[in-house]
């Protein structure tokens, strides 16, 4: 029987989305926070947003257990809030634990109603939750005598155990606060569009609000008896009336941070006791915030241009970014890839369409210029959607290395270089988990104790080096250690034992032997530890690095440490390219490989040694000449040197001149893979890293340069 | 360029496509590919030539976005090259999650087979083309021979006599 019912379904994936970006937010917050030793203002009200927030989503989803465990942290975060000096107190370590503990089990849950929530079974969170509950006292016994009047609500908080609680960050609007008692307020809630049960909604936020507030009225009445009243709530909003002691501040704020607010208007108050002033200036006082979430993005445009102080506009921009992006569905990307190449070719058949020839139709030329000015743009947009920084795996490395830090006992620091680096979504996904065994074996294995590291001389503190860049058309990621190094003769003598090695031992070369550990079934570490020493790790790398056609390569001095490059070739990763022609073909040379381009001419001399092959003397080296029509069969009326184009280009180890008709422009293309029917033949081996669709609709080959010098 | 106009969406035509063969010319000879895997058919578009292949491989074309490899089916069971003209075709084909273009003659029509029609190959078929056969049909005065998309596509030899 499932969890959720299933009116629920349509919600599920909202929740888990919703969920995960929250907690991937807040690993990031907490590693930064616990490097930094300090936890900012704006930090603290973010984690408590975010469990506030999930609080109110999974109590919503029905799931006890975990709206019960982000309540206690909530309620951590409470006191925290009133004293953010007792985040340095003694309390920081055991209060960063306990949060990174509650992000691992929000994370196992979400990860379990994502693999099966028809099957999913809530796990139990009461030890956590216990936990927190004896930090609570503790932290209150250290609360200093200061915000004696914000005390006894922390107190109440905690010992009721059922309120949400209050504002996180200070109301961005200027709402009065009004005299207490007497007066009736108006706030008129709505809910986001298609966020559904909003009957249910209603009524959680009456609940949540039942606590501040006294007389609570709304309309329409009970919501939560009638299902069919949702649609009034979408149609009117939800109506609240309330009277409250608390300034309206505070009210306006838990509104705020309820989930799947919209927008909500406040339609003033009518006093009837005392017609104050002050109630009178409030009355037509109606303040509209529409789309609480990204209010602050509208803030920053506007006041940007104005030197706004840099700590709010730092804040706001930080929320921008936050709020501004979306998740769509893979499958609705490529569908929009596969309209955009059709929109280019059905653009290029209007402009270049044979009725119009010989016709001068000066406006309609003009037209299309337009329109292909447009077309061009809207591809750059749409291949650069699928484009995503490789931070995000970094971030979660950061995380491996910090709880493997505790667990072990080192003394690790992470550095990561390059991770603006953009590959496709696709590979992305799948770098998460190679990493992960990498880091985990060099936090493991290759990193000594401080103490041995410190009797070998080397610093107590060990590093680990992440580093992505894209190098020649080709992502480079190196993942490096200063640790022990990989012992030759351990590997061989274990490689041996399992009856791994196929030819004599002596004749193995250093690379042939770190290569052995990539094999399946081999570990060296002898006592198989929590983190790693399965004898599954490496070649299950292996595996998915080969997976998005990337090769790993392994060095390593022994003493000084081990570097693992994964090198992934350009496919799907965006190139800038040199377009060259030979006859009615394009290929595209990535730009990073090409040195100098040049056309024969009397100072360069040409040389042909005693096999035939062409050579050209440039500043006194000699490069040989690779005709692109010879080595790929191109019939084609420029075969004169003197008459096409030479290319130098260079790869790690070699340089040479490449001989085509002419160029063709620069542009940045989007690399295809082959398609998987042609993986049978040696197209790699020929020279070629894959093709790419230009801007007509047709197709250029996109060179491999390193592959090309090796085997031509 | 390819007429989209003429793009024919063969798998839109109903779910029950089992029993349904697509037919198509090579020279005087009918074949047939089973519906199942027939995507769509464009008309016949400029392929880009992808070095290393097997000369029937005319190369890879872009459909919407997607890297199609196309094979010239006339040379590929061993018939000699023709012109391409304004009937010549390509069908596209799903094969293994991938889609592969054919290059035909000309489209015929889709057939209905019932199971008791299909025959075994005849033993005095010629050997080469047989190979990538899985059934033939006798419908009306012809005889259509039905492709093995499978045998088709991963059999790497040409034949070298005329079918």
């Amino acid at each position: 029987m499932s969890v959720f019912d299933a009116s629920m379904e349509p919600m599920v994936e909202m929740f888990i989305y919703e969920t995960t970006t929250l907690l991937e937010q807040l690993d990031e917050i907490l590693i930064d926070s616990e490097k930094a030793q300090n936890m900012t203002t704006d930090n603290i009200n973010e984690i408590f947003r975010i469990m506030h927030t999930i609080k109110g989503s999974s109590a919503m989803m029905g799931l006890s257990s975990m709206s019960e465990l982000a309540h206690h942290t909530e309620d951590m975060f409470f006191i925290v809030r009133e004293d953010p000096s007792k985040m340095h107190g003694s309390l920081s370590g055991t209060i960063f634990d306990l949060l990174f503990q509650s992000s691992d089990f929000f994370k196992a849950e979400v990860e379990a109603i994502q693999e099966n929530s028809e099957e999913y079974q809530p796990s139990d969170a009461s030890d956590l939750t216990a936990m927190i509950a004896d930090v609570i006292p503790q932290l209150k016994g250290l609360a200093p005598v200061k915000a004696p009047v914000i005390k006894p609500v922390a107190a109440k908080e905690s010992t009721t155990a059922a309120a949400p609680s209050a504002p996180s960050a200070p109301a961005p609007q200027a709402v009065k606060p009004q005299d207490p008692q007497g007066e009736t307020h108006a706030v008129r809630v709505f809910f986001e569009d298609g966020c559904q049960m909003e009957n249910i909604r209603a009524f959680m936020l009456l609940t949540q609000l039942k606590d501040y507030c006294d007389e609570i009225t709304s309309e329409p009445e009970n919501p939560e008896n009638n299902s069919a009243c949702s649609s009034e709530i979408i149609k009117n909003g939800l109506l609240v009336r309330f009277k409250t002691s608390l300034p309206l501040e505070q009210i306006s704020s838990i509104i705020e941070n309820s989930v799947n607010i919209k927008s909500y208007e406040y339609e003033g108050s009518q006093s009837n006791s005392t017609a104050s002033a002050d109630a009178a200036a409030a009355a037509p006082h109606t303040q509209v915030v529409t789309d609480v979430q990204s209010a602050p993005v509208a803030d920053l445009t506007e006041s940007a241009p104005e030197a706004a102080p840099q700590e709010a506009a730092a804040q706001t921009a930080r929320q921008g970014t936050k709020q501004s992006l979306i998740s769509v569905n893979q499958i609705k990307l490529d569908q929009l890839m596969d309209v955009m190449g059709e929109i280019v070719i059905a653009e290029s058949m209007v402009a270049n369409n044979p009725e119009l020839r010989n016709l001068h139709l000066d406006n309609f030329y003009k037209s299309t210029r337009q329109l292909r000015k447009l077309t061009d743009q809207l591809q750059d947009i749409v291949m650069s959607i699928r484009m995503v920084p490789l931070s995000g795996v970094f971030q979660k490395m950061n995380r491996i290395v910090r709880d493997m830090n505790k667990k072990l006992g080192k003394d690790v620091v992470l550095n990561t270089v390059g991770g603006e680096t953009e590959v496709d979504k696709t590979i992305n996904d799948v770098l998460a988990d190679p990493f992960m065994h990498m880091i985990r074996n060099a936090m493991d294995h290759a990193i000594e104790s401080p103490q041995d590291r410190v009797a070998a001389g080397k610093p107590a503190e060990g590093i680990i080096t992440l580093s992505a860049q894209n190098v020649g058309g080709e992502i480079v990621i190196t993942i490096a250690d200063d640790g022990r190094g990989l012992d030759r003769s351990k590997i061989l003598e274990k490689a041996k034992k399992n009856g791994l090695l196929n030819k004599p031992e002596k004749d193995y070369t250093e690379k042939e032997i770190f290569q052995l550990i990539m094999l399946p079934g081999f570990s060296t570490n002898e006592v198989a530890t929590e983190f790693s020493g399965r004898g599954v790790g490496m070649d299950v790398v292996r595996k998915n690095i080969e997976k998005v056609n990337g090769v790993i390569s392994i060095d390593s001095k022994k003493g000084v440490g081990t570097t693992f490059t994964v090198k992934i070739p350009l496919t799907l990763a965006i190139v800038d390219g040199m377009e060259v022609a030979v006859n009615n073909e394009t290929f595209t040379i990535p730009i990073t490989s090409i040195r100098q381009t040049f056309k024969l001419s009397s100072e360069i001399d040409l040389l042909t040694d005693t096999e035939g092959t062409e050579m050209v003397m440039l500043r006194g080296i000699c490069f040989p000449v690779i005709r692109l029509h010879k080595i790929y069969n191109i019939d084609t009326s420029v075969t004169a040197l003197e008459e096409g184009i030479f290319i130098l280009v260079e790869s790690d180890s070699k340089s040479a001149c490449l001989f085509v008709d002419q160029l063709m422009g620069e542009q940045q293309v989007v690399v295809k893979p082959f398609p998987a029917f042609l993986n049978r033949y040696s197209i790699k081996g020929n020279g070629l890293a894959g093709c790419t669709i230009m801007g007509d609709g047709s197709i250029s080959l996109i060179l491999d340069v390193n592959n090309l010098l090796n085997n031509f | 360029m390819s007429d989209n106009a003429t793009v024919t969406t063969v798998s839109a035509l109903g779910n029950d496509l089992a029993g349904k063969y697509l037919t198509f010319y090579i020279g005087n000879c009918t074949y047939g590919v089973e519906l199942v895997h027939v995507i769509e058919i464009i008309g016949i578009q400029d392929a880009t030539s992808v070095p290393g292949v097997p000369a029937y491989i005319k190369g890879i074309i872009n459909l919407r976005g997607r890297i199609v490899p196309v094979i010239d089916v006339r040379l590929k069971i061993g018939e000699e090259e023709k012109a391409y003209d304004e009937r010549t075709c390509i069908i596209v084909i799903n094969w293994q999650e991938s889609l592969v273009g054919l290059i035909v003659d000309s489209v015929s029509e889709v057939i209905d087979f019932s199971a008791d029609q299909l025959s075994a190959l005849p033993e005095f078929s010629n050997v080469n083309t047989k190979k990538y056969l899985s059934s033939v049909c006798k419908t009306g005065n012809r005889l259509v021979l039905n492709l093995d998309c499978e045998k088709f596509l991963t059999d790497d030899t040409v034949s070298e006599l005329h079918g």
